[in-house]
């Protein structure tokens, strides 16, 4: 073995570890680093979501940091304004032993009665608005404030977008969904039931 | 040092031009000193190489890069560039396969002359025959300028028409800069009401015969964890059940996707905006990629894909729910005619209890990127490497 040929080989392993240590195909080495990396010069896209909030009255709110759209919530309830009815505070408004009572088709299944009844949201003597627990007035189109107050966890998943919907699209402006869109507040939780679908052709195919 | 030898000897037409200085060759068979013009007979054996041994001109020992480029070039080049048409008749080939290839395009193109020139029929089956002609020699679309891309989206559409006498409204639309698209599934909100499954089935035309669902939903025991081979994608009892957790999979898109890698014509591909989509018109149903996928996120038509003509979404994309045929390879495309407008897929949008969340990983103040930055989140598989862009978390 020659001077040269030590040098010759040597220089071939150089140069195969030299390639060898690249992947050849991505420049990045994980899918993070590539986010990471790609996002630092993120300009915005065309697509805009905007086109599919048509008809859909929002209002902007601010969280911490984040800003986001709402659906606009007094339009949706039936019959708000409430004090069309309740035109005078609950306690003169009794109704008369065994006549029908007016809300008689709500059944509060959220907490228990120790914890929550009525007037821990409604203010007998305000009705067209909602009452914090420590009896600030909140508007029925921020009532997700009402809901925050216990469920702080939710709320903050909430405002970063890991729990609940999109009203739309994913594209720019973030217009999601409040906690009553989905849940109803009188009774939150999701109900069981049978799925949507069942195949009976992969039934079938595995016999 | 053989295997581009051939290169050189069948191309360059003088196995004299192959650089390896030092002729390695065992038994070398003549043309040691008799300088020869035309070896490629002698060539196709590495043994017994025939050339080289000092013995050529000196002008043809050494060959300069640009030599090197043109010889590349002559060999396989225009191969590369080829496409459609071209790609099938415009090369150098033996006179059997030219007679096989003949005899088939004779056979097409006899069949298109006598409906298109026939005096016989009609305006309507001539641009038929017309649309039919130039659909079968189309290139790959991955391959497809603007134009084209909109010229075979035009003739689907109008073919379509001509067909079922209904209108579709099809797009080419190209991905967006500065999107990558990802999603996330959140195991701990998820019931399992499929309705995902339904919504999929609906707006991506799948084949309403063999049931097909790009979405399987699991039901998992609880305190078991990621048990495939114990859960139930089939369930059909009241959900939630009692002591189960349900989670899905569908395509993940992965960045590094071993299908795409695996296919032998190049049907499919990853898009610039991380969509892993299909050429249904170019796969040719090897059903390699559906192999290759380590979560089985394909599903193969074995036969032609019906849907009622009133079932059709007619809101098509030409990578995605336009309608497929018989022995193609399709898969979740993330609604790529809805997400490339800026909508949800149909399974975020259908999915009652907000388990799935999509968006552009590039944009910072998206949605999915806080889930990505603040909840503890996995992927499936994660250790072969596929890279997929599909995240699982929990509350």
């Amino acid at each position: 073995m020659t001077k040269k040929n030590y040098i010759y080989i040597l220089g071939c392993t150089f140069i195969f570890t030299l390639f060898s240590c690249k992947h050849s195909e991505s420049e990045y080495h994980s899918i993070t680093d590539k986010i990471e990396a790609e996002s630092k010069n993120y300009h915005g896209t065309s697509i805009s979501s905007e086109q599919f909030l048509d008809g859909v009255e929002t209002i902007e709110i601010t969280e911490d940091e984040h800003t986001f759209l709402i659906p606009e919530r007094k339009s949706q309830i039936t019959s708000y304004a409430c004090t069309e009815c309740h035109t005078k505070p609950l306690n003169q408004m009794q109704n008369k032993e065994g006549a029908k009572k007016a809300h008689w088709d709500i059944k509060l299944a959220h907490a228990d009665l120790n914890t929550m009844n009525c007037i821990t949201c409604h203010n007998g003597d305000d009705m067209d608005n909602l009452k914090s627990l420590t009896g600030n007035t909140i508007d029925y189109n921020r009532s997700y404030k009402l809901c925050s107050q216990c469920h702080s966890k939710q709320f903050e998943d909430w405002k970063g977008g890991a729990h609940g919907k999109k009203v739309a699209g994913w594209a720019p402006p973030r217009a999601s969904m409040t906690c009553v869109n989905c849940h109803n507040p009188h009774k939150p939780s999701f109900e069981t039931r049978w799925p949507a679908r069942f195949n009976t052709q992969k039934v079938k195919e595995r016999e | 040092m053989s295997g581009i030898g051939k290169y050189f000897k069948l191309n360059l037409n003088s196995a004299t031009k192959q650089t390896s200085g030092s002729c390695g060759c065992g038994s070398s068979s003549g043309g040691c000193g008799t300088p020869k013009e035309d070896t490629s007979e002698t060539s196709y054996g590495c043994g017994n190489t025939s050339g080289g041994c000092g013995s050529q001109p000196q002008s043809q020992t050494h060959i300069s890069d640009e030599d090197f480029d043109t010889a590349v070039d002559a060999a396989i080049g225009e191969e590369c560039k080829k496409d459609g048409f071209d790609q099938v008749f415009d090369v150098k080939m033996d006179r059997r396969t030219a007679f096989r290839q003949l005899t088939a395009s004779l056979m097409i193109g006899a069949g298109a002359v006598s409906s298109s020139c026939s005096v016989i029929s009609d305006d309507e089956s001539k641009e038929k025959a017309q649309i039919d002609w130039e659909e079968q020699f189309k290139g790959n679309y991955k391959l497809m300028t603007d134009q084209e891309k909109k010229a075979t989206v035009d003739r689907l559409v109008r073919s379509y028409q001509l067909r079922k006498g209904k209108n579709i409204t099809m797009s080419s639309k190209n991905a967006e800069e500065d999107v990558l698209f990802g999603y996330a599934f959140n195991i701990s909100k998820c019931q399992g009401y499929m309705d995902c499954v339904s919504a999929c089935a609906e707006e991506n035309n799948q084949d309403r015969n063999s049931q097909m669902e790009y979405i399987r939903i699991h039901e998992m025991k609880d305190g078991k964890g990621f048990k495939f081979d114990e859960a139930d994608d089939n369930y059909y009892h009241e959900v939630p059940a009692e002591g189960h957790f349900y989670m899905g999979t569908q395509c993940f898109h992965c960045d590094n996707p071993p299908c795409v890698e695996v296919c032998p014509v190049q049907a499919t591909w990853r898009e610039e905006d991380g969509l892993v989509v299909v050429d249904y018109d170019w796969c040719v149903g090897c059903r390699y990629c559906m192999a290759a996928c380590p979560y089985d996120g394909r599903r193969f038509n074995w036969s032609t894909p019906e849907v009622p003509e009133n079932e059709i979404n007619k809101n098509q994309h030409y990578l995605g729910n336009r309608m497929r045929k018989k022995g193609v390879v399709e898969k979740c495309t993330f609604c790529v005619q809805r997400s490339r407008a800026g909508k949800n897929p149909a399974c975020v949008e259908a999915c009652p209890t907000g388990a799935r969340i999509f968006g552009n990983l590039l944009d910072p103040d998206s949605t999915i990127r806080w889930v990505l930055e603040n909840k503890k989140v996995f992927r499936l598989k994660e250790d072969l490497g596929t890279e997929p862009k599909f995240w699982y978390f929990m509350d």
